[in-house]
């Protein structure tokens, strides 16, 4: 499967990238993927296949999500967001 | 107990003073154990005993002053006459070596909301004001004339303040420093809170204690500045324990958890807000923006220089500055100035909401009310409600004009001086329907409708419609509730958070800082134990928080509280965010929500104590 990434805060600094794309069948997949994409990402946001505390992951901009075997599918959107949303 | 007296006036600048401070004996780390109480009026000024009992069951900040004002009847006045009274409460931890540390409480009744306001802010007004012995200040009384209240090693005196009048709330302090001395700190207030607008600031260093119109107390008072100096301090507990616990908050302030703040600063949650459709857009009426990309913190650091800057004893330093394009210096930016000089007044400009933002500042206004009240006038403009055409959103001159008119009060000027709400009830034609307000306190950025949990905190909030007292946008951004579809279920997280916030502002430690703390409540206590020595437990503190919530309800009841003003502008009961019509609520789900949340508090379903 390929999904879409968008990047925000944190995430999008380290990666570089406000948009990208990722392949696998769950969230643990493309967050694998995406630190073998971006190893900057890695080291702050993304540890194996789960995230890092701090960060969260939302599916489509309606649902959070953190547990790794959460399946996506093809053309799905995945956000990539600090966990912290206070200002 | 009063200890000190007063003299006849020395000078004819300096009206009135005391003899120097007697100052009593603390025999209690962390505390002075005694209030300093000024009644402007008379200049008499004496200090009253706070017994260990008072201290340990609110700690300071928001806690005691809370209590304090609650004991001086201040819920029963009105907030801008001579009998009102306003506290700047410290607390055990302000002075220590403690990250964030340097912050303190002004507490007082609200002008624009006739509820508590317990604004919070950090500078070195809060250590130089401890310095003076005392573990609050009290304003009571009003000055026969414009004046600067002078704390110092001498006494208590106040000055005549008239070349100080009219004067922005940096050049006020820059001047006091000069004429005072750099060992001075200041808060003062700017032309705002001369005039009273209800939303008026108090400024010091920079920062403001912002909500809810505590610079209009002072104005009323007036009293343009207070000026501090001391070298009082209290001992703590286990000094050498502390040292390490605070060298130990400090290195994890660098870590992760601060990471967003100290690199990106607050402004970064604009995209954030944006993408999920929850970044309050022309006075709410949608949550995302067009030009949100183009006012990004991204975006405006391309063109400008970029600073970053820390309050007083602060590790993290979230302040960033964008250097003004014309070269007439550099302007703080936060999410909430953003959002509020931005995509609420239709603005895409970053150009202008830098100007706004530094306006505001200078004239000591409170953004988010500011911003939310132009935006009410702009779509009150909009529907024919109001006959002010220049009045648009997306205009930037309209923005800056419209702020000028705020403190220098023409006719529409002093309208949107009241805020939001007493303005829908001047024009009528149920405009109060869409007024952005809760108990009279402008909505903060976050749109209640895709953020459920926070629409029950800002319904309930003491004081109004508030993001500091209630954290509850972190349950919506969270795995816990599905934040377009909250049920009851999600009121003890909100209760939770509310708590949280409570004994935060009472320790009074930054809330930036809250995901470095592991156990949040256990932690806490271990800091208040190494300053005062009290073997406090997380539970004690958990009930700690619980009572100075229900405290601030206290308060409000006393000044006229109801159950019908725990809610949200009927607008938003009733129609859906245009760009997501899952973000809906109605007066029966928020309703559903409110009354689970009482229970939760163990107060009765209708939120009596
Ligand atoms: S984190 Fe920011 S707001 Fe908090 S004390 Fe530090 S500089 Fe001030």
């Amino acid at each position: 499967m390929q999904v879409v990434v968008e990047l925000f805060g944190i995430a999008r600094a380290r990666a570089g990238v406000a948009r990208t794309t990722a392949v696998g069948d769950c969230l643990g997949d493309v967050l694998a993927d995406l630190a073998a994409q971006f190893p900057p990402l890695a080291e702050s946001c993304i540890a194996g296949r789960t995230l890092r505390p701090g960060f969260l992951a939302n599916l489509g901009g309606q649902r959070f999500v953190t547990a790794p075997d959460t399946p996506l599918a093809d053309g799905d959107t995945v956000l990539l967001l600090p966990l912290d949303a206070g200002g | 107990m009063i200890s000190a007296r007063t003299v006849p006036a020395t000078s004819p600048s300096q009206q009135r003073t005391t003899d120097s401070i007697h100052l009593m004996n603390s025999s209690l780390p962390g505390y002075h154990g005694c209030l300093l109480r000024i009644d402007l009026t008379t200049g008499v000024s004496g200090q009253v005993a706070l017994d260990e009992t008072l201290l340990r069951s609110t700690i300071g900040g928001s806690g005691l002053g809370v209590e304090l004002l609650l004991r001086a009847g201040a819920a029963e006045c009105d907030p801008l006459s001579s009998d009102a009274s306003i506290a700047f409460v410290f607390s055990p931890l302000v002075g220590s070596p403690l990250t964030t540390s340097a912050k303190f409480a002004v507490v007082s009744k609200s002008p624009l909301t006739g509820r508590i306001n317990d604004s919070l802010a950090s500078s070195g007004f809060a250590l130089a004001g401890k310095k003076t012995g005392h573990d609050a200040l009290v304003l009571t009384g009003r000055a026969p004339r414009l004046s600067i209240l002078v704390i110092d090693e001498g006494g208590v005196r106040l000055e005549s303040a008239e070349a100080y009048r009219g004067l922005s709330t940096r050049e006020t302090e820059r001047r006091l420093r000069e004429n005072l001395g750099s060992e001075f700190q200041t808060a003062t207030v700017g032309l705002a809170g001369e005039r009273q607008v209800l939303f008026a600031t108090i400024s010091h260093d920079g920062r403001h204690a912002g909500r809810g119109g505590s610079g209009a107390v002072l104005g009323s008072k007036n009293i343009k500045a207070i000026a501090v100096r001391g070298s009082v301090r209290p001992h703590w507990a286990e000094p050498a324990a502390l040292v390490e616990l605070a060298r130990k908050f400090s290195e994890k302030s660098f870590g992760p958890a601060t990471a967003k703040y100290r690199e990106l600063g607050t402004a970064s949650n604009l995209l954030t807000f944006n993408r999920l459709h929850v970044l309050p857009t022309r006075n709410f009426q949608q949550g995302s923006f067009a030009g949100a990309e183009a006012i990004s913190p991204e975006q405006i650091s391309v063109a400008r220089e970029r600073t970053r800057s820390s309050c007083m004893a602060c590790t993290i330093g979230c302040e960033h500055l964008y250097g003004l394009q014309n070269g007439t210096g550099s302007v703080r930016l936060e999410y909430e100035n953003l959002f509020a000089l931005g995509p609420l007044c239709g603005i895409d400009d970053p150009e202008v909401i830098l100007a706004a933002s530094r306006l505001c500042d200078d004239l000591g206004l409170d953004t988010i009310s500011a911003g939310g009240t132009i935006a009410f006038a702009m779509e009150c403009v909009e529907r024919g409600l109001l006959d002010e055409p220049w009045l648009k959103f997306g205009d930037g001159a309209s923005l800056l004009r419209s702020l000028d008119l705020i403190a220098t009060g023409d006719r529409l000027g002093q309208l949107l001086a009241q805020g939001s709400r007493r303005m829908a009830h001047a024009i009528g034609h149920d405009s109060i329907d869409f007024a952005p307000q809760v108990k009279g306190l402008e909505i903060p950025g976050y749109d209640p409708r895709g953020l459920q949990t926070m629409a029950l905190g800002f319904a309930v909030g003491s004081r109004g419609a508030d993001h500091n007292r209630s954290g509850a946008y972190e349950v919506d951004f969270s795995t816990a509730v599905d934040r377009c579809n909250v049920g009851p279920e999600s009121a003890h997280l909100a209760v939770e958070t509310e708590d949280k916030a409570a004994l935060m502002d009472s320790l009074i430690l930054c809330k930036f800082l809250r995901g470095v703390f592991t156990d949040f409540f256990s932690e806490s206590a271990e800091i208040l134990r190494l300053v005062t020595g009290w073997e406090v437990t997380a539970n004690e503190l958990r009930q700690t928080a619980g009572r100075i919530v229900t405290n601030k309800k206290r308060f409000n009841i006393r000044a006229g509280w109801t159950p019908d003003e725990d809610t949200l502008p009927p607008r938003m009961l009733r129609q859906a965010l245009p760009d997501d019509p899952r973000a809906a609520l109605s007066k029966e789900s928020l309703g559903g929500l409110i009354r689970a949340y009482n229970l939760a508090r163990g107060w009765s379903a209708e939120g009596w104590i």
